[in-house]
């Protein structure tokens, strides 16, 4: 970058428009600061006071009582069962949702049938509808099909839920996908499925992506469906951390509490520094020519 | 038998009728174009035959099968499409290739093919690039790759050069032609452009709001249009309908002509039974611009050459010629002249017509008075 001579006032601005942006970061850095400090902190030093200051003696103490011993309610086992828990939740929940999202746009999209537009518009309400509302009705199927274990439950609520959004995504890409690319498909011999997974899907990395982002951090955010669908040991870690911090009795280990509340947020942040550029390019992206 | 028998193919969405009862029959190694302006039904047509597209009633059989109830991959055809739509994710190579690996034809064997395809069409060196990689006209050509490895019985064309550039779209034309030549296939190939149906049809089917209005050979179709629509649609610039009123004398058709200072008559062909109801009538003039023009340029082996004293009102030059626009019974109309005899507007010119390319057509059933 040349550096252009400035005046004096065009420098201030320029000044002053940094000065206003790092003040900005810093304020919206500050509550991550303050957890990540906290947890490296001991309980001692907690209790001295001072919530702004660096930990004197680096302790990782916190961070191991999260991962493996903390108390949740009566259970002493810390947070790594929960988070297995919420693992064997979210995967499959993300790409079963995904794949039939896929699915379900691929016929939309290139094989219409009478009323699929209708059917495409009820889904889309899906999307508007609050978790709140879904949770009677749920509990009422899930008690029909009694399925008694929470994964499964809380899969197949999370798989549900998620069709719409990722029926939308998909569905929506592939109505810029020209439908002469699955005319040419037929003619050459391909069929229904062979058309999806050779031709449409490889073409779909970038809505795959969107998908995979936004289901992972649905499923892996969601406290309610959690809350209500499972029991005890099979929790999801966003209601065994509501667990750990809200445990009543004894000292409150502050560090702990933000320890534990850092390992529930690192997947999330994981799938966005590894996807995030393709989540801005999967949601605009556009036709594909050729 | 012929290659591709249409016997009264109907198509219909509910109240919308989009073909109304299409009748083709082409032989083996014939270029059948079907041509018309969108919404004719030409591409609903093509689909239909590729099996793309139900046919509401009638019957399609490729060489002696019906193949109304046969899905695309067994009706032995392959078609290029206006986009191309090569798979984006896979090679050229790939490309060519998808089709023979459903087929299940033995990989030295598609080898084999896609060096020979890819021989004919020059495309050897594009084989491993992904069809992003490639400008329009070498997709045209990979699409077309893609067509000949199946080797069918019927290739299928769907508006193929429509995305290319003017000057590509002449050469891939004459390509399509030197190819169709060479291998003696049986083509359909849908097109808007009269220029494309003109140069490489054997047969043209022209169409309009469902129907075919006319299916002949392109002479005939240039020569003998059926109706005031083809003689209009097919030849550029288009044909002049000038209304006249229809007289006898001495056995021949004789129409009027104003060309705003004094009313000419002009002797035509010896009138015919049909022609003849409409005597005392009003009817259309058809002629084209080729075929009025000046003295020096017209054919001077015809006798009876007619001639006709005009206003120049605009000259359009094209370098060979120049088109003369002048005015007979207040339309305007296009003469094609030799560029030096072309005149200036506002000038008089002389213009020799051709009373034997001359056509009259009913201005009410709009059909030609053979």
């Amino acid at each position: 970058m040349a550096d252009y001579p400035q005046s004096l006032q065009a420098k201030l601005i320029r000044f002053g428009i940094y000065a206003v942006l790092v003040l900005m970061a810093l304020w919206y850095l500050a509550p991550l600061y303050v957890m990540l400090s906290t947890s490296f902190k001991t309980l001692d030093e907690i209790r001295a006071g001072n919530l702004l200051s660096l930990p004197g003696t680096f302790s990782l103490d916190a961070w191991s009582a999260a991962w493996s011993s903390a108390c949740t309610g009566v259970e002493c086992g810390g947070m790594k069962r929960y988070f297995a828990n919420s693992l064997t939740m979210m995967i499959p929940a993300v790409l079963i949702s995904t794949l039939v999202g896929a699915f379900n746009g691929y016929i939309l999209s290139m094989w219409r049938f009478k009323g699929s537009d209708m059917f495409f518009m009820a889904l889309l309400i899906g999307t508007f509808l609050p978790f709140q509302v879904v949770i009677l009705p749920m509990a009422q199927v899930l008690g029909w099909l009694e399925l008694e274990n929470s994964t499964g439950r809380l899969v197949l609520v999370h798989v549900i839920y998620g069709l719409q959004f990722t029926t939308l995504f998909f569905r929506n890409y592939y109505v810029t996908v020209p439908g002469e690319l699955v005319k040419a498909a037929r003619i050459d011999g391909a069929g229904f499925f062979r058309i999806f997974f050779k031709i449409l899907l490889p073409i779909s990395v970038p809505t795959i992506m969107v998908c995979l982002i936004w289901q992972t951090t649905q499923i892996w955010n969601d406290y309610l469906f959690g809350v209500v669908f499972s029991s005890g040991e099979g929790q999801p870690m966003t209601v065994a951390l509501n667990n750990l911090v809200n445990t009543s009795t004894g000292v409150k280990q502050y560090n702990v509490d933000m320890a534990a509340a850092i390992i529930a947020a690192l997947p999330t942040l994981l799938v966005y520094m590894v996807g995030g550029k393709y989540f801005v390019r999967g949601l605009t992206a556009g036709a594909v020519k050729g | 038998m012929g290659a591709l028998s249409i016997r009264n193919v109907k198509k219909s969405f509910g109240n919308t009728h989009i073909l109304k009862g299409i009748d083709l029959e082409i032989e083996k190694g014939q270029f059948l174009i079907l041509v018309g302006p969108s919404g004719c039904g030409k591409s609903t047509l093509l689909n239909m035959i590729a099996g793309l597209d139900d046919i509401t009633s009638g019957e399609i059989a490729i060489g002696d099968r019906v193949v109304n109830k046969l899905s695309p991959k067994d009706r032995d055809i392959a078609m290029v499409f206006q986009s191309y739509a090569l798979y984006p994710n896979m090679t050229v190579r790939k490309n060519i290739a998808f089709g023979l690996d459903i087929r299940k034809v033995p990989k030295p064997e598609q080898e084999e093919i896609i060096a020979r395809v890819a021989k004919t069409l020059q495309i050897e060196h594009l084989l491993d690039r992904k069809p992003l990689q490639l400008s329009g006209g070498q997709r045209q050509r990979v699409a077309m790759g893609r067509a000949l490895a199946r080797n069918p019985t019927l290739f299928l064309f769907d508006e193929p050069l429509s995305n290319l550039d003017a000057k590509l779209r002449v050469e891939m034309r004459s390509e399509i032609k030197l190819l169709h030549q060479r291998l003696g296939t049986t083509i359909v190939y849908v097109t808007h452009d009269q220029i494309e149906a003109m140069t490489l049809g054997d047969r043209i089917a022209v169409m309009k709001d469902g129907e075919v209005r006319q299916f002949g050979s392109p002479q005939q179709i240039y020569d003998a249009p059926a109706d005031l629509y083809v003689a209009g649609f097919i030849g550029s610039p288009s044909m002049n309908f000038i209304p006249v009123q229809l007289r006898e004398e001495d056995g021949h058709a004789v129409v009027d002509l104003d060309n705003g200072r004094a009313v000419q008559a002009v002797k035509l062909s010896p009138i015919s039974d049909s022609q003849r109801a409409f005597v005392g009538k009003q009817v259309v003039l058809g002629i084209r611009p080729e075929q009025l023009t000046d003295p020096e340029s017209a054919h001077s082996e015809r006798g009876n050459l007619q001639t006709l004293q005009a206003t120049v009102a605009i000259t359009e030059p094209t370098g060979p010629d120049t088109l003369v626009t002048v005015t007979f019974n207040g339309i305007k109309t296009v003469a094609r002249c030799h560029p030096r005899a072309a005149g200036a507007p506002g000038q008089q010119v002389e213009l020799t017509l051709d009373p034997t390319k001359a056509l009259l057509f009913d201005p009410v059933s709009e059909k030609r008075l053979a």
